[in-house]
């Protein structure tokens, strides 16, 4: 598939699990999502399964202790200064279901396009704002650059003796890796001057013709996006 | 018509008290080609920036003189507007890449300048075919070797087809066959090439003229056959120093017996196998990819085989072929000291051992990339190891730094055992006892 339809469908998925009030719609999307994912390398993947993944969990942990919704008392907790009684009740684990599966389902729709899709394909369809496209796509390789960059510092480390544990050892390698990534595009800046980037004039390479299933696939997404909003 | 000419030219970076460049003066005729010698700092890469007109557009500061490329005073016409004209392979092709596919990477430059879109395509697949890179045209590029990505990078400036092609140490991560290739290549073109480099043997026998550039000056501008009577001696072509095969006497220090690796999928090494003995000097040779760096690591314990085992005795330390990764902390000092439980004095003497003494208190990013080769080679020196393993090490040093780096090497070679892993077979021949040459993938016993 085009890499233009495939973000649109992802696009769309994410606006559903967002305008979805029934958590099994949500779920559905998400476990699909998930699915997804899962085709990408394992090298790569974990990291933003990981990030989506614990960032779901931690609102279906946190948000029922400090929201104060419902009746149905299922917890009785401690009072806690400011914020109050702990108490966890159905409805706030329920609301915190779906704000989790909604959070989830929007970062593994982010994760499927960072993963998956031919983000350069995307750039040379996009007709307008391609500066914006280009940046989006650069930053979006800034992980796994950042993934590599901080592997090495790792190595090199080990390689003189010195052992990096913990998150205290890895968070004081944030710094350095920081610096690197100035340096980088720096470096990057001069080189696509070089090459002629920001002259008048550009022209564009030829894309490959839409299939059947892209059209298919990007009426699909327009389909998802009016009948969520319609029910 | 000259392709490009410069007069006078004095430039000074933003901030520095010396220039980089003073009263530089020289012609580039059509065709011509031209090897940029001279050691690390000199300013060769500030002398290529100028002819492509990122100094000062880039780079910013003071320029006095004239630079003209392909009819363009490079005062009034920006970089991306010369680009097409001339073309820039810079040093370190992770820094240069854009897109994410090889192809793409490749058309990046063509649609900048304009290019009509029915030619394209045609014009990145010729160009990947002429670099040897052809194979990888639907390549991610994050997957690509240093030395794939290198030939892409070199695809991406001949699609251009430049008049002015400027090459910055083009082949610094290539083995010498695949160097070779490139510079034939450049060679081929039709166009002038200003080639820098740091294994000078390889461009001296491929240029018609040489400029040798010493503290920013323009010392020698001769044709090659009159540079090679002036040219410093290490400068000089030689023939790399036969090394034998058979293993010395002295104390098994690290044993890697029969280890096999793959990245993924990908098998590297099968049944490889390793001895290094205090007091040898061990250079480990082959082609790009066949596994040298996996095989260093698994005997540094970076890597852990599938199969096979390895035994060390004593400390052992790992030098990375990239300097960039020894830039943990913002002082050379500290940097120095983190294998030595931050022994201040030990990492000054290790500092001093490689001339950075008075180096101390600078920050490791703001020294020139020589100078960080150097403060790399001091981080890891710095512990006195009893197994030392440095990967490219002379990557980017200039030649009196790699004689000064292979003495020594060969001065503390009895207190150690020493494994280098180089391309650069005139070191090798310089600082190895013996030499293990990995030349496919299969059963290396040495």
């Amino acid at each position: 598939m085009s890499p233009v339809p495939a973000a649109a469908v992802l696009a769309a998925l994410a606006a559903v699990a967002l305008i979805a009030n029934r958590a099994w719609v949500v779920a559905l999307i998400a476990g699909a999502l998930l699915a997804l994912c899962l085709k990408a390398p394992r090298g790569r993947r974990w990291l933003y399964l990981i990030g989506t993944l614990g960032s779901a969990l931690s609102v279906f942990l946190l948000s029922p202790l400090v929201s104060h919704t419902g009746t149905h008392v299922i917890w009785e907790g401690p009072k806690i200064p400011v914020v109050g009684y702990l108490d966890v009740t159905s409805e706030e684990v329920a609301a915190a279901a779906i704000q989790a599966l909604r959070l989830a389902a929007v970062g593994l729709a982010f994760a499927a396009y960072a993963l998956l899709l031919d983000l350069d394909r995307l750039l040379q369809a996009a007709s307008f704002a391609r500066r914006s496209v280009l940046a989006a796509g650069l930053a979006t390789r800034l992980v796994p650059t950042l993934e590599r960059d901080a592997a090495g510092f790792v190595e090199a480390l080990r390689g003189r003796g010195v052992r990096v544990e913990g998150a205290r050892g890895r968070a004081r390698l944030l710094s350095p890796l920081l610096a690197g990534s100035l340096e980088r595009a720096l470096n990057l800046a001069e080189a696509m001057e070089a090459r002629g980037f920001g002259r008048a004039g550009r022209t564009r390479a030829p894309s490959p013709p839409w299939t059947r299933l892209d059209r298919i696939a990007l009426a699909a997404a327009a389909v998802l996006v009016v009948g969520a909003i319609w029910l | 018509m000259a392709v490009a000419e410069v007069s006078g030219l004095t430039f000074r970076y933003p901030g520095a008290t010396a220039s980089a460049l003073t009263d530089v003066s020289l012609r580039v005729e059509p065709g011509e080609v031209v090897a940029v010698l001279g050691p690390s700092g000199s300013g060769k890469s500030t002398l290529l920036r100028a002819l492509a007109g990122l100094v000062p557009h880039f780079h910013g500061g003071r320029f006095e003189g004239r630079v003209v490329v392909a009819d363009k005073d490079t005062r009034s016409f920006r970089p991306a507007d010369l680009a097409g004209d001339v073309a820039t392979l810079f040093q370190d092709p992770e820094d240069q890449v854009v897109f994410g596919r090889v192809e793409n990477e490749v058309a990046f430059g063509l649609e900048n300048v304009g290019t009509p879109p029915g030619e394209i395509w045609p014009r990145v697949h010729a160009a990947l075919a002429e670099a040897g890179a052809e194979r990888l045209a639907e390549r991610r590029t994050e997957t690509l070797s240093a030395g794939e990505l290198q030939r892409v990078c070199l695809a991406s400036v001949l699609a251009l087809e430049p008049a002015l092609l400027l090459l910055d140490e083009p082949t610094s991560q290539l083995d010498p066959k695949g160097a070779e290739q490139i510079l034939d290549l450049a060679r081929e073109l039709g166009a002038a090439v200003l080639v820098s480099e740091q294994r000078p043997s390889l461009p001296l026998e491929r240029c018609d003229r040489v400029l040798f550039v010493s503290d920013g000056r323009i010392a020698i501008d001769a044709t090659r056959d009159e540079a090679l009577d002036r040219l410093p001696a290490e400068y000089l072509p030689r023939d790399p120093r036969r090394l034998p095969v058979a293993s010395g006497e002295g104390d098994v220090l690290c044993r890697v017996d029969d280890v096999t690796f793959a990245y993924g999928s990908q098998p590297v090494l099968e049944r490889a196998s390793l001895t290094l003995r205090r007091g040898e000097v061990v250079a480990l040779t082959g082609p790009n990819g066949v596994g040298k760096t996996t095989l260093a690591k698994i005997a540094a314990g970076l890597l852990e085989p599938m199969s096979g085992s390895v035994e060390k005795q004593g400390r052992c330390c790992y030098l990375s072929q990239d300097p960039g990764r020894y830039l943990v902390k913002e002082r050379a000092e500290d940097e120095a000291a983190l294998a030595v439980h931050g022994d201040r004095d030990r990492a000054r003497r290790a500092l001093a051992e490689v001339g950075l003494a008075g180096f101390e208190d600078r920050h490791p990013r703001d020294i020139s990339s020589g100078e960080r080769e150097r403060l790399a080679l001091a981080s890891v020196l710095v512990a006195d190891p009893d197994v030392l393993i440095l990967d490219e090490p002379t990557r980017g040093v200039d030649p009196p730094r790699k004689a000064e780096l292979a003495a020594r090497l060969r001065r503390s070679a009895n207190r150690r055992a020493t494994l280098v892993v180089t391309h650069d077979l005139v070191f090798a021949g310089d600082v190895a006892d013996r030499e293990i040459a990995l030349e496919t993938r299969e059963r290396v016993h040495a």
